[in-house]
């Protein structure tokens, strides 16, 4: 557990697979406290593969998932994880549809989320203000009472933020965040993201690379279920074999 | 050399004896003529003695109340018929021509003579003509165990060539001798041989010989265990044998469910009205071949399995078309729309044939059956279980190797890539649909000849056959037979414990229990695919 | 916002429900009781006891609706419960028989004598209290659903798959109860009964007054309904059904809200069976044809799902259209029942009560019915 000093996620040597196909290959990765780390990699590197098993979704074939240095990961299950501070925002926004923009938000609001309690539950004062606020960040104010699915994909990106933000998580997982948003939004979500970390630890899966750039981070590529590189966008950038993966032989 | 003389002499005294005999026999007869039964007691007996052909007609006629005597010249005779009767002469047998019934005097007897010419004709038999009846006499004598007819069976035994009769006869004189008060010696061989016989007559009189505590009850009760082991595995192998019919019959009503269910992810309720559909279609067909051609009776159901197919296959694609391709990625929505769909084809078909079983006949070369050791194999259990892998392996060769089934198995993977590759997915939907469901009209037919054909017979399937497929794992063909088979055989192994009901009752909970430890089945497929 | 739900469409019709069921409650019994055989408006025993039916009906497809149109979770063994609940009500009437049976047996109920029974199976002891009785009523489908559900949802057991095993659980239960040894009377179930709490089940007042509890059972599951839907729980039900791994990742222990709403369902399924028996005057196991459960998802499904008046209306209108079709056009009521399966699944997937929404709902948009489960 020595290895696991001092980070907040902390992957060795995970393995992971589906019929024989090989989904991650002795991956190994460590994010420290408050860090924000960009995974990159083209398609079927594992990137999703690697938020699954880290979420609880998938079980590792072999390995070990360590969440702030002594929380194996691969013995609990979803709920639990996301209880213990870990968000995830999905590829494809996944927000529930068939509610409200402020019941989507109240939903991820960090609180007890026992059957009782949700039975019984009425919204505080404090929560309120929070939600309030919340609206404001992703700036949803407006949409409130507006069922999700009238959101326009770029506003259903930001509701998911919001509701990642809700979770008051120490650990956001962000899957391609901008997806579909434009110029302006992507900008904007780039600092916000900016402005979370150091807070709390971030990683941010993305194809698009000038975001990458703009977050300005610690970039690690990712290609075959496995660690190719890792260093600064310029670093990585440089090396031949990520060139090689990225852009064909 | 020496051997042919002996043999020829034999002959002549056996042929002289018989003349002698012969001779006997009517004067004999007339002495029945009396109503006194101790003397008619010494009559049978001086017939039985004369070893005459007749003896067994005229024996058994006395028996029947058939040996009468002619009033007017106190002639006895054997009698056929009621009122005006044929009649012949018992000694003889010539026939004398009719006889009103008012002319002839019956023959009285009473019980002790019956059991007296019981006895007698069980020691005929053993010698008479035909290898068939002396292999029944011995049988009989292995269960009566009648030691009156001890020496005659050791004459037979003696005279008896056939291998088969001598077997037996040589199980009856074991059979005899546990009886009697042979010495031990004797008897403990003769355990031995009816050991070696082994069935239920053989268990049932070793377990009175093992009721004392000597040696040859010990040696009975060694014999018996072994035997009840043997027993035990046959009737083991029995009981596969019927699961294994039991299973092939679910894999039939399964297997183009495991299509529709399995490849297309659609639940289909009215598969199990497609059976339905397939027997009717076996029904119409042999309705047709008795009117026109009935000599094809026989070869109904080589017309029946394809028409079936076609006609269900149709109807598949229909629904399909009209439909299910509405519905694609609401699994709910169209499992309720195809039980509505099934209803509506139920009472469709009860309308149309009323609401009774209909006839469907089986073929004779279905009837019949065949033995195996302790084992019997009915020709139409064999039929299905036969029927029942062809039709899987077919299937197999199908997906495996055929462009329909590689483009199927595309577009279940990845349908937008199939779409792009210019697969027709639109059509490869409504063929899947329309292959799972005429396979469902195959097994109709099969199902045709085992259940009753009514509207209700689909109904019967569903549940198991959705078992099946979940059991075996969605998606997986190996699965659907592995499933099929292993619930068939669970379910014929738990009938003698658990009775026929609650043996599928604990099949059931074994399967929801087994579907919360492994929600996808026996041969589950794993990975991020399986959720899309 | 969840007081924005508050004024929605669905909770003003469950508002016009309960008052029509509370003018039920009133208006029926009056017209039974106070008015006259011979006038035009009286309503006979038997007429009332078919309302009573129906309203039993419309509890059930309520229970339903709760998990399947709230919850996604499409159970097709839910006439399970509804009969266990009618074999805790009939066991209790059963021992209310007494002595007045055909054979006379005080302890014995005629079909245990029948099969030469000597003693009473420990089972039914204590169904002699009203009391207990009740309390089984909830209870045995309770921890039936509790259990069933507790080990199908942490396996993750859901969609098509949970459908098709909770299938077969309410036939195997159909084919123990078949059986004799059973000790719930076998294929004939459980009948002859003749009075409750020590009031005739024939008299005209008693009836009335089952009606009237079936009534008040009826607008108090409705309620129940009403606030667990309304309540946050509600919300995340909500969330479960529409993506149902999103709503793990929130971390919201999915299999419990499932779970309890599966019991509560059932809870609600027994309670309808339990007033169903004393109306019908029979229990039998065909109560768990896996057919009836399909039927009461049909009802459920053409009133509306996820609308809570909406299967207590598709109930009542599918079983009025059943009794007069079996007695007007017996052969066709197949045919329209399969067609409405189609019509509704096709059609109107939001069912009857999609219409009225559509319309009251002016410019709020209609969303589609089924959102299949977000993947990531």
């Amino acid at each position: 557990m020595d290895k696991a000093a001092n980070s907040i996620l902390y992957l060795d040597d995970v393995n992971v697979s589906f019929d024989g196909f090989k989904a991650l290959k002795a991956l190994s990765l460590i994010i420290e406290p408050g860090e924000m780390r960009a995974v990159i990699g083209p398609n079927g590197a594992g990137k999703t593969t690697m938020m699954d098993v880290i979420t609880g979704k998938t079980r590792p074939d072999t390995g070990d998932v360590l969440f702030a240095e002594t929380r194996d990961l691969t013995r609990l299950d979803e709920a639990t994880i996301a209880e213990l501070g870990i968000g995830r925002k999905f590829q494809k926004p996944s927000v529930f549809e068939k509610l409200t923009v402020g019941e989507n938000l109240a939903l991820a609001l960090a609180g007890n989320r026992g059957v009782r309690d949700a039975l019984f539950w009425r919204m505080s004062t404090r929560e309120k203000a929070r939600l309030d606020e919340l609206l404001e960040i992703v700036r949803l104010g407006a949409q409130k009472d507006m069922l999700a699915a009238r959101l326009s994909h770029g506003q259903k990106q930001w509701l998911e933020i919001g509701m990642l933000l809700a979770q008051e998580p120490k650990l956001l997982l962000v899957d391609e965040p901008v997806a579909g948003m434009t110029d302006a939004e992507t900008e904007t979500t780039a600092s916000l993201l900016k402005s979370i970390a150091g807070e709390r630890s971030i990683v941010v899966v993305e194809h698009d690379m000038n975001f990458v750039r703009e977050l300005d981070v610690k970039v690690t590529v990712l290609h075959e279920g496995t660690v190719l590189a890792e260093g600064s966008l310029d670093h990585v950038s440089a090396d031949n074999r990520v060139i090689e993966v990225y852009l064909g032989r | 050399m020496l051997l042919a003389v002996a043999l020829a002499t034999m002959l002549t005294i056996a042929l002289m004896v018989t003349h002698a005999m012969a001779a006997d026999l009517a004067t004999e007869i007339k002495s029945l003529d009396t109503s006194n039964f101790a003397q008619k007691e010494k009559a049978i007996a001086a017939i039985a003695a004369t070893g005459d052909a007749r003896v067994a007609a005229v024996l058994t006629a006395l028996n029947d109340n058939k040996l009468l005597i002619r009033k007017a010249d106190r002639l006895v005779v054997i009698a056929e018929g009621k009122g005006n009767v044929k009649i012949e002469n018992a000694a003889t047998g010539e026939a004398l021509g009719e006889a009103a019934e008012a002319d002839l005097d019956r023959i009285a007897i009473n019980n002790k003579i019956r059991r007296q010419i019981k006895v007698i004709l069980g020691g005929l038999t053993l010698f008479s003509d035909d290898p068939a009846v002396r292999l029944k006499a011995a049988d009989d004598l292995f269960r009566s165990r009648d030691l009156s007819s001890l020496q005659p069976l050791k004459d037979a035994l003696a005279k008896e060539q056939d291998p088969q009769v001598r077997q037996a006869m040589m199980e009856a004189l074991a059979a005899l001798t546990l009886v009697s008060d042979a010495p031990e010696a004797e008897k403990l061989a003769a355990v031995l041989t009816v050991k070696a016989r082994g069935d239920q007559d053989a268990i049932a009189l070793l377990s009175s010989v093992a009721q004392g505590s000597d040696a040859v009850a010990r040696a009975a009760t060694e014999a018996l265990t072994s035997l009840e082991w043997a027993r035990s595995f046959w009737d083991s192998l029995q009981n596969a044998v019927y699961g294994l019919s039991l299973g092939s019959v679910l894999l039939l009503a399964a297997i183009g469910l495991a299509i529709t269910f399995g490849v297309m992810g659609v639940i289909n309720m009215a598969h199990g009205e497609m059976v339905m559909i397939g027997a009717y279609v076996t029904f119409l067909v042999q309705e047709v071949i008795r009117g026109a051609a009935p000599d094809l009776l026989d070869q109904s159901l080589f017309i029946a399995v394809p028409l079936a197919f076609l006609v269900t296959a149709l109807i598949g694609i229909a629904i399909e078309r009209s439909i299910i391709r509405f519905l694609y990625g609401r699994p709910l929505e169209t499992l309720l729309a195809t039980w509505g769909l099934s209803l509506i084809l139920q009472q469709a078909i009860r309308s149309l044939f009323g609401p009774t079983n209909r006839e469907v006949s089986t073929p004779s070369w279905m009837s019949g059956s065949l033995e195996l050791g302790a084992l019997t194999l009915t020709a139409n259990r064999l039929a299905i279980i036969v029927f029942a892998l062809l039709v899987f392996v077919g299937l197999l060769l199908l997906l495996r190797h055929s462009r329909f089934g590689l483009e199927m198995r595309a577009v279940t993977q990845n349908r937008q890539m199939a779409s792009a590759m210019g697969i027709h997915t639109a059509r490869v939907d409504a063929l899947t649909f329309g292959l799972g469901s005429g396979i469902a009209g195959i097994a109709g037919v099969a199902l045709s000849q085992i259940d009753n054909v009514s509207p209700n017979l689909g109904q019967s399937y569903i549940i198991d056959s959705f078992m099946v497929v979940v059991f075996g794992g969605v998606g997986n063909l190996w699965g659907t037979l592995v499933a099929a088979l292993t619930l068939g055989i669970a379910n014929k192994f738990l009938e003698p414990f658990a009775g026929a009901v609650l043996g599928k009752i604990l099949v059931l909970v074994f399967i929801i229990l087994f579907i919360q430890k492994r929600p996808r089945g026996l041969f589950a497929l794993k990975g991020r695919a399986v959720e899309a | 916002m969840i007081a924005g739900r508050l004024l929605k469409i669905s909770d003003r019709g469950v508002l016009v429900t309960l008052a029509v069921i509370l003018i039920i409650a009133i208006l029926v019994p009056v017209l039974h009781l106070l008015v006259p055989p011979e006038s035009a408006f009286h309503i006979p025993a038997y007429a009332m006891a078919l309302i009573g039916k129906y309203l039993c009906y419309a509890m059930l497809a309520l229970s339903l609706d709760l998990i399947w149109g709230y919850c996604g979770i499409l159970s097709l063994g839910h006439g399970a419960f509804f009969a266990l609940g009618g074999y805790a009500m009939g066991m209790y009437l059963m021992r209310q028989i007494g002595s007045r049976g055909v054979y006379g047996n005080a302890e014995l109920p005629d079909f245990m004598v029948f099969l030469n029974w000597t003693e009473l199976p420990w089972y039914w002891h204590g169904f002699d209290s009203f009391a207990f009785a009740m309390f089984m009523v909830l209870f045995v489908p309770g921890v039936l659903a509790f259990l069933f559900g507790f080990f199908a949802f942490r396996s993750r057991v859901s969609g098509v798959h949970l459908s098709i095993i909770t299938q077969a659980l309410t036939f195997a239960l159909m084919l123990a109860f078949f059986r004799n040894d059973m000790g719930f009377g076998g294929n004939n179930g459980l009948t002859d009964f003749k009075d409750i709490l020590g009031f005739n089940l024939q008299a005209s007042g008693t009836r009335t007054a089952l009606f009237i509890a079936t009534c008040l059972a009826l607008g108090a599951s409705l309620l129940l309904c009403l606030a667990i839907t309304r309540s946050r729980l509600g919300v995340v039900l909500t969330a479960i059904r529409d993506a149902e791994s999103r709503t793990r990742f929130l971390g919201y222990r999915v299999e419990a809200f499932k779970l309890f709403a599966f019991t509560v369902s059932a809870c609600i399924a027994g309670v309808a069976g339990a007033l169903y028996v004393p109306q019908v005057g029979i229990i039998n196991p065909g109560e768990f044809a896996p057919a009836n459960s399909i039927e009461a998802v049909v009802w459920t499904a053409i009133g509306g799902r996820g609308t809570l008046f909406g299967p207590i209306l598709g109930a009542v209108l599918v079983n009025f259209a059943k009794s007069w079709f079996t007695s007007a056009l017996p052969e066709l009521w197949l045919f329209a029942l399969g067609g409405l399966f189609l019509a509704v699944t096709l059609f109107l997937p939001k069912g009857l009560a999609g219409l009225f929404d559509r319309k009251a709902a002016g410019g709020r948009r209609a969303v589609p019915a089924a959102q299949p489960e977000a993947a990531e």
